[in-house]
């Protein structure tokens, strides 16, 4: 029967799984393949699994349960295993590597942060103050001057400028935040976001790092919107 | 750049980390985590709708047209706010528990924001090491990926 797989942790993990199920229309309960020193939490699964709300949500509660029981790998979403023989092997023969990331992650957890740009005006009007050109194709295109080509250009200087800005601001953040860290990692940033930043932060960091982000975002004021997440599983981690 | 209106307030989790918005933390869920080679992965098909596309800021002519509308409809003469920048997190972090060894990253993190309400491209934000490149598409002129280890 195909499994469901979601983490995988050091044997003596508490692994407490009563009466959590798994991913799927018609959940079966949570329960472990053991190899080694190894074991992988499953579930059995007697359909498709699609990527839904419900079973991606699931996939991260069950994370989060084991997580705070101790150290765990977390897989990324939707790998399914033929059978417990096919866990078995899998542990089996990345054992040494395995260990070795659960004993690198010990004691952390994930944090995330993301910024946007909710409130562009003061930006913008920054940019028009900075930037003499800008603001002399601004006003000769609020005076009636029809020429097409001056909201071009004004646009692209204005577009460079808020990549430029949003790029420092981005960086400033990830040095302030990063000493709390033990790795980080920075990826492109999606949709208006021009932050996406996560930390692996030891707990004796986490209280520190908290506050730190209270007093950035504080800081940083309402035009900016500073989104933390965590504790999370190491997902940006693993490997 | 649209905006997307999103769930969350600005510090939004709670004592289990089972606060976050899983939009915030889908791609964590869908594209980091740990990959089993031979495992199968279920079809990711119609997640695409959830996932976010590649943030737009490359040069393209709507989005200059969009910018310049903004800059046409701005009330010059309303009073100005400064844009967002981290002046005072210095003294606050200092008494925020992260003594000493932060003093450096608040300065730099400052400079650096400094630099960019003056107009200046800061070097300093410019990374000194270039790693392997994430596996998603890449807008054009990110920074590319650093990682530290101690």
């Amino acid at each position: 029967m195909p499994l469901y797989v979601y983490s995988i942790a050091a044997k003596d993990h508490p692994l407490r799984l009563d009466g959590v199920s798994g991913v799927g229309a018609e959940p079966n309960a949570l329960r472990t393949v053991t190899a080694g020193s190894l074991c992988a939490v499953v579930s059995d699964i007697a359909e498709e699994i699609r990527p839904k709300r419900r079973d991606l949500n699931t996939h991260q509660r069950v994370q989060e349960l084991l997580m705070a029981d101790g150290v765990i790998l977390p897989l990324q979403f939707g790998y399914i295993a033929t059978d417990d023989l096919a866990v078995r092997q899998a542990l089996e023969s990345n054992e040494e590597s395995y260990l070795g990331a659960l004993g690198r992650l010990e004691g952390c957890a994930e944090y995330h942060v993301r910024a946007s740009q909710a409130d562009e005006a003061p930006l913008l009007q920054q940019i028009l103050q900075d930037v003499p050109e800008a603001s002399d194709l601004n006003d000769r295109i609020r005076s009636g001057d029809r020429d097409p080509s001056l909201p071009l250009a004004l646009g692209e200087i204005i577009a460079r400028e808020v990549q430029v800005r949003q790029e420092a601001l981005a960086a400033g953040l990830t040095e302030a935040l990063v000493p709390f860290s033990r790795e980080y990692l920075a990826h492109p940033p999606s949709g208006s976001d021009f932050l996406n930043l996560s930390l692996l932060v030891h707990d004796e960091h986490k209280e520190a790092l908290r506050t730190a982000e209270a007093n950035l975002a504080r800081e940083i004021g309402s035009d900016i919107d500073l989104r933390f997440s965590g504790p999370l599983p190491p997902y940006s981690f693993v490997q | 750049m649209t905006m997307v209106p999103q769930g969350g307030g600005p510090v939004a989790r709670g004592q289990g980390g089972g606060t976050s918005s899983l939009y915030d933390v889908l791609e964590l869920i869908l594209d980091r985590g740990l990959v089993i080679d031979v495992f199968v992965r279920v079809s990711l098909v119609g997640i695409e709708l959830i996932k976010i596309d590649a943030r737009i800021v490359v040069a393209s002519v709507d989005t200059y047209l969009r910018f310049a509308e903004a800059c046409n409809r701005l009330d010059l003469e309303a009073g100005r706010k400064a844009p967002a920048q981290l002046p005072d997190v210095m003294g606050n972090m200092m008494e925020g528990g992260a003594r000493g060894k932060t003093r450096g990253a608040i300065g730099g993190a400052v400079e650096a924001v400094t630099d960019s309400l003056t107009g200046k491209s800061s070097k300093s934000s410019e990374p000194e090491e270039e790693e392997e490149a994430p596996r998603r598409r890449r807008p054009a002129a990110r920074r590319p990926v650093r990682r530290e280890k101690e």
